[in-house]
Parts: structure tokens; sequence; C-alpha cells
């Protein structure tokens, strides 16, 4: 029973010190650590769109999977000049989070991956250059994952198909969602320039 | 432990005579898996030399506090304290450095070398020995990411560091998980079979994971 007793009470005086040393920690850090990511955020939005002038305003959500992600239209001096979504999509073991650029002729400008928990040495190529200019450029039918050599679709990476997989679901899935919103506009913009 | 051994024998143990990796044979699941290329290695090498270095700290210093019935919990919090903190700690000041090791940090509780030595050495140790052996055991664990990289990364993509040295990809097996375990087990039949000629060891002991 005294056993027992001391068993016990050293097990929560670790516990107890060790999250305290955590919350402490947390408490500190955290501000920091958001207001560094939001900062990163908003530069990730500029990269997307160097030639927008003004200033990147969220225009609404949307969402897929439960998720809610963020789209903008980024314009200069009031006209449309890139659409960015953000959205994510389910790699091998964690949801890989993105940013996609369309421009107004709605071809995949670039791809930005923001963040995922994919496995290191496999699942983080994705973020190789050489994977993500694959996207440049193609139309919605084009982002089909392939595993062969293709210059027409998007070639997965040996070893992270997974991953390649989950990066080319959430293109998909952000592009669709630009062109809903403003795929219509484009078009009767190019129809009434036909005029 | 006597104050006759010193203290970079001490170190020495860690880095050759006790490799985490090539002697131990522990924690060799993320051995194989973050050595597809030197950077990972290295990076992840570094994670581990600070975690360790700190539990063993901490563990030493908590010894006789510890009761021995609840050791193992204890020691697994102790690390994943650590571990907590660092993320932390980096996430906020040290974006840069955090894209790139973010990963690796959190797999670093369940590191069996990290356990091994609070359990054999800190727990029995005093403070500046405990030191010594979790610094010689990072270092050793990191010498051998970097080691296991560099093998894998040249033969299997040509590259070292991410700067492309040949023109092709002579092995691309060995970037994915099964050349790590050839890998693996070609550099730890050399180092013995060096070891066996020139110094007379015996070779790597028994494994864990």
């Amino acid at each position: 029973m005294k056993d027992l007793l001391r068993i016990t009470l050293s097990l929560v005086a670790i516990f107890v010190v060790a999250g305290m040393i955590m919350g402490i920690t947390y408490k500190h850090t955290a501000p920091v650590r958001f207001a560094a990511e939001k900062k990163e955020k908003e530069e990730a939005l500029k990269e997307m769109a160097p030639d927008a002038l003004d200033p990147i305003k969220a225009a609404g959500t949307w969402s897929a999977d439960n998720k809610t992600y963020e789209y903008y239209a980024a314009t200069s001096n009031g006209k449309p000049v890139t659409y960015i979504a953000s959205t994510a999509g389910k790699g091998y073991s964690s949801f890989i989070k993105m940013l996609v650029s369309l421009g107004t002729d709605l071809k995949i400008r670039d791809v930005k991956i923001l963040g995922h928990e994919e496995t290191p040495g496999l699942g983080d190529q994705v973020e190789d250059k050489l994977f993500l200019d694959q996207f440049k450029g193609k139309t919605l039918s084009q982002v089909v994952l392939v595993k062969k050599d293709t210059k027409e679709n998007i070639q997965a990476i040996s070893g992270a198909t997974y991953s390649s997989r989950g990066v080319t679901n959430g293109v998909k899935d952000a592009v669709q969602q630009l062109i809903d919103k403003y795929g219509a506009g484009v078009k009767r913009t190019a129809q009434e320039v036909r005029k | 432990m006597s104050n006759h051994v010193s203290y970079w024998a001490l170190f020495k143990n860690g880095v050759f005579g006790e490799n985490p990796v090539f002697r131990l044979a522990l924690s060799l699941c993320p051995a194989v898996a973050v050595t597809s290329g030197v950077k990972n290695g290295f990076l992840m090498g570094i994670a581990v030399l600070f975690v360790m270095t700190m539990t063993n700290v901490t563990v030493s210093i908590l010894r006789n506090f510890i009761s021995p019935k609840v050791r193992l919990p204890s020691y697994v919090f102790i690390t994943a304290t650590w571990v907590t903190v660092i993320d932390q700690v980096m996430a906020a000041y040290q974006r840069a450095v955090y894209k790139e090791m973010g990963l690796y940090i959190m797999l670093i509780v369940a590191f069996a070398i990290i356990l091994s030595r609070a359990e054999m050495f800190a727990s029995k140790n005093k403070l500046l020995p405990s030191f010594i052996d979790g610094v010689g055991m990072g270092v050793g664990f990191l010498l051998a990411l970097v080691l296991l990289g560099v093998f894998r990364e040249f033969l299997g993509k040509g590259s070292l560091w991410g700067f492309p040295i040949l023109a092709s990809k002579p092995l691309l097996i060995m970037i994915m998980p099964t050349g790590g375990f050839f890998a693996m087990g070609l550099i730890m039949g050399g180092l013995n079979w060096i070891d066996r000629k020139y110094f007379g060891g015996t070779g790597a002991s028994s494994g864990g994971h």
C-alpha cells in the first residue's frame, strides 16, 4: 500500500511538472508561431499572384471532405488577374495543404505546398519543383495522375504514389471550385470580346 | 561508473564502440525511413542529438526520485516533454529549420535508442557522464544516419545533399525502403569485417527495432 502511494506520487509529480513545462512553453511560443504562420500565408498568396497590385482578400469559402477552404480573386486596379484557392488532398499519412492559382484563361498557373506530414524522404518529394511544375499550364481535364512518362497529364513520383495522388486530387478540387465560381464570368468576357 | 573512465572514452563509446545503429542495432526503423537522402539523415540526427542529451540529463537528475516500478512511463514522458518543447520552440523561432525538420521531431518520442540509454546509462550514472553519453550516442546516431544517407542517395539518386553528381540513377532501389535494409546490412557487414580484421572485435550485438 505504501509502495502504491510512492509509485503514484512519483508518476503524478513527473506528469504535473512535465505538463507545466509544456504549458509554459506553449503559452510563450504559440502567439509567435501563429503570427509567423499568418505572415507566411500572406507572403505565399502574394507569391502566387506577383502581378496583382491590389491587396489579396478572401472572396469566400468553400468546402470538401468536411474541411473549409478559402478562395481569392487577386486583382490589379480592380481587374482580376489570378484566382487562388486554398485546398488539401489526402496523401499517405496526412492532408497535404496547398494553394492553387488559376489564370483568367482557367489554366493552372502555380501550385504551392503549404504543409503536410508525409513520410520524410518519400512522400515529401511532392514538394520537389520537378513534380509541382507539371501542373503549370494544365487545364482541369489534364489533371490526371498517371504512372508513366507524360507531358499531357501528371506523372506520379515513384515511391510516393499516395502523396502524388493527394496533391493531384487537392488541385483538381480547387480548380473545379474556382471554375464553378469564376468560370462563367470568364466565358462571358470572352464572348463579349468576340462580339 | 568509476571516475577513472575518461569522458573522452565515454564519448567515443557512443560514436564507435556502441554506435546506436551499427553496433547496438537500435532505432533501425527511423534509420531506414529517413536516410533516403543525406540532408534528411543529417537533420534527423541533429534532432535526436538534442533530445537524447536532454533526456539523459533529466533522467540522471531524477534517477533517485523515479520509482523503479514505473520507470519506463517516466522515461517516455520525459522524452515526450523535451520533444514537445523543442517542437514548439522551433515552430515559433526557427521557421526555416522547422519546415525542414518539423516532420521528424515528433517521431523521436518512440525511438528505442533514447529509451535504452535512459534505462542502461542515465538511470545509473551521475549528471556529467550521462550528458557525455547522450552527446556521444547522439553524435554516433548522427554519423550513422549521414553515412547511410550518403550511400543511399548517391546510389539511388546519383546526388548528394540534393546536388546532382551523376547524370543517371545507378540503383533506384536504394532510396526505397527495401534498399534501406540492403544499405544497412552492407554497411554493418563492412564495418564488422573491418573491426574483425583490424581491431579484433566481435561484431554487432543482436538488435531491437
